[in-house]
């Protein structure tokens, strides 16, 4: 079977930590994977390895089948990633940050239709045209959503991105999540958030200090048994 | 990519209100010293058209004279404005602005505006040069420190290299975006002042001033590259945007202060100059003595005497058939031009190593580097202050030595007599023609490498450099 995501015996040293201990791991398309550990338990390290901004001190990650540090470019065709806090840039609007950033990923849109990636994202069409720097942080993450979904990337790599939503928003964003890995979309998401890794996610992983002690099709817990299964591993 | 990240750069930073406030200050500047560059220049050019023509109509509407009466009443030389010196004055308000021109001695230009003006000189003059040299550097440093920075600490520069964006192609984006930003800036000031200058009645430069602007752009243009560039590469090099602020302020001073001032200092005591009261005595007891204490002044008219009466074939003064003194006064002249412009050309010299040393610093500082090429293509520099000098200097020795042939050929008795007020109509007055671009092209040449090797230099050191930098 290919994989979209894969690492293989990946493993990150900074100087004076082990950030990540010989990862091993596949996600299939249209699976979501949620990685669930305290900070520092080296979630955001693979997915910086994904995206090729850090190089591993060993092992190796892949991407639709290529390896990330053979084809550091070349795998960016391929993903789509959503930080925990979309910044944007505060003077172009939502619709020109979209712009801005599909036309990098190589998408010229008609300017008919570029609004509709933001609105179907949820933000709201008066919003599209105001300035980014006077949205909320939820407007904010929308505008992320729309500038990943609009790259039609086989992959979604996403480092908390529900942190500071509201209900509404954290809801409309699984909802969305759904949406895309039915569509064949691999899922990759870093998060604290137990309840909506479970919502969300296929499989749930709990990393802890750079290793992955446990993997579980979410199918098979309830939110409860979850949750003490995690803090069983954080204890 | 480049173009779409240099867009949303360029309407970013116009959209900024911090830049719209500070390119607003630094365009008015930019405008108020170029109107005001403008009407120094014309007052000026006015004052001293209007006193050249007044020396020249006096000098040759003297009365019956005797021609060395004439010498001695002498005419003044002054130095016409640049038609470019209203975008950067160099060196033009320290040196001198006339010089009298007499028989016998060979004076230094006087009269500069520093001369003239109170202590506040010394702080610089607030012209189109100091602007762009100084003030524009740090807008660019103001606009640029976060480049790299705040899009690191902000995560916007993961989401750009997510798209699949390199380092360098971000560096090159903002680079293109910010440049378009200053030009905005400094171009209306620019096209002021090339209207003012091709429009200006008094200006009158051709080709030679269209090509000098021209090259004056060029030179600030990539002036400004180089500052671009290294804004964003120091942005990029230091892990916050307030370390980057700091840096690159540090080197501004560095750059535009410390070093100019040390280079200044250490070319003066490398290469010390005399002082003219040393100068003048020096030359008088040359004049006087002969060159290295040979060849004194009494054996030389007692040399030429005797060679006189041996040529006419005579034995006494009064049995020649040209006047003594006149033919002495001619020697005399030749003799003692000879001690000045030796003594001139040491000093000059002397300021040409001094700024020679200034120059080879602009390897090190870029403002150093502008500062020579600015000046020279303003025709404002040293080099174009010595082609008056040297100018002035040929037409007074001229002018002199045909004074003393028309005493020479008075014959005997001559200090008895006058000649007619007519004759000094037939003198040349005194027009100076600024030398052309080609004629300054050869000392653009240390300048123009300087800049171009720092423009290379950072790209390519500067964007290696990026594309190994942190990503977050």
């Amino acid at each position: 079977m290919t994989y979209l995501l894969e690492a293989r015996e990946l493993r990150k040293q900074y100087a004076d930590k082990l950030a990540l201990r010989g990862l091993n791991l596949q996600i299939a398309p249209g699976e979501i994977f949620c990685l669930l550990g305290q900070n520092g338990a080296g979630k955001s390290t693979t997915i910086n390895l994904f995206l090729g901004f850090i190089q591993p001190t060993s092992g190796a990650a892949f991407v639709n089948g290529l390896e990330v540090a053979a084809n550091p470019l070349e795998i960016k065709r391929h993903l789509a990633y959503i930080p925990e806090n979309v910044l944007l840039y505060p003077h172009l609007s939502g619709l020109e940050n979209l712009a801005l950033f599909s036309s990098l990923a190589g998408f010229k849109y008609p300017e008919s239709e570029l609004p509709n990636y933001l609105t179907d994202a949820g933000l709201p069409a008066e919003a599209v045209r105001r300035r980014v720097g006077a949205y909320s942080k939820g407007m904010r993450q929308k505008v992320g959503i729309a500038i990943a979904v609009a790259k039609h990337a086989k992959v979604l790599l996403l480092d908390e991105p529900t942190s500071g939503l509201d209900p509404k928003a954290s809801n409309e964003f699984s909802e969305l999540l759904h949406r895309l890995s039915g569509q064949g979309t691999a899922v990759l998401m870093a998060t604290h958030d137990i309840f909506r890794a479970k919502e969300v996610g296929t499989r749930v992983g709990i990393m802890r200090e750079g290793e992955l002690v446990d993997v579980r099709p979410t199918a098979a817990l309830n939110a409860q048994e979850l949750e003490q299964l995690y803090l069983t591993y954080i204890h | 990519m480049i173009r779409s990240i240099a867009q949303k750069e360029f309407i970013s930073t116009l959209r900024d209100r911090r830049f719209a406030v500070l390119s607003g200050l630094v365009l008015l500047l930019l405008l108020a010293a170029t109107l005001v560059g403008r009407a120094s220049f014309r007052t000026l050019q006015q004052e001293r058209q209007l006193a050249q023509q007044t020396v020249n109509d006096k000098f040759r509407n003297q009365p019956a004279r005797h021609p060395h009466r004439v010498a001695h009443y002498g005419s003044f030389a002054f130095r016409p404005k640049s038609g470019l010196s209203l975008l950067d004055g160099g060196v033009d308000s320290f040196t001198g602005s006339a010089v009298y021109l007499e028989a016998h001695q060979q004076n230094s230009i006087n009269f500069s505006q520093a001369q003239q003006a109170g202590s506040l000189i010394r702080f610089g003059e607030m012209t189109v040069a100091f602007v762009l040299q100084l003030l524009v550097p740090l807008l660019i440093i103001f606009l640029c420190f976060g480049a790299f920075s705040e899009e690191r600490a902000t995560g916007t520069l993961k989401l750009l290299l997510s798209q699949g964006v390199t380092l360098r192609q971000v560096a090159w984006g903002k680079i293109r975006g910010y440049s378009q930003a200053v030009a905005l800036v400094v171009a209306p000031a620019l096209a002021l002042a090339a209207a003012l200058l091709f429009t200006g009645e008094e200006f009158a430069g051709g080709l030679d001033l269209v090509a000098r602007l021209a090259l004056f752009v060029a030179g600030y243009a990539v002036y400004f590259f180089v500052f671009v560039v290294g804004a964003v590469v120091v942005s990029a090099w230091q892990v916050s945007s307030r370390a980057a602020l700091v840096t690159l302020l540090g080197l501004w001073i560095l750059g535009g202060v410390i070093l100019p001032k040390a280079t200044a200092n250490l070319g003066a005591t490398l290469y010390p100059t005399i002082t003219k009261a040393q100068m003048d005595a020096e030359v008088h007891d040359e004049a006087q003595h002969g060159i290295d204490g040979h060849d004194p002044h009494d054996q030389r008219a007692a040399a030429l005497k005797a060679d006189l009466f041996k040529k006419y074939g005579v034995d006494s003064e009064e049995k020649l058939p040209v006047s003594l003194a006149g033919v002495q006064m001619a020697a005399g002249e030749e003799y003692s031009a000879k001690v000045y412009q030796q003594h001139f050309a040491e000093l000059n010299a002397t300021y040409e190593r001094q700024n020679r040393l200034s120059e080879w610093a602009g390897l090190l500082n870029p403002y150093q580097a502008i500062r020579p090429l600015s000046m020279s293509l303003a025709g404002s520099d040293f080099a174009h202050y010595v082609h008056f000098q040297q100018a002035a200097e040929a037409y007074r020795y001229g002018l002199v030595q045909r004074l003393n042939g028309l005493q020479a050929s008075m014959g005997y008795g001559d200090k008895e007599r006058r000649l007619d007020a007519s004759t000094w109509q037939k003198l040349p007055v005194f027009s100076y023609q600024a030398p052309p671009l080609g004629w300054a092209l050869p000392r653009l040449l240390l300048p123009v490498a300087a800049l171009l090797l720092w423009a290379v230099g950072l790209c390519w050191l500067g964007l290696r450099l990026i594309s190994n930098t942190s990503v977050s």
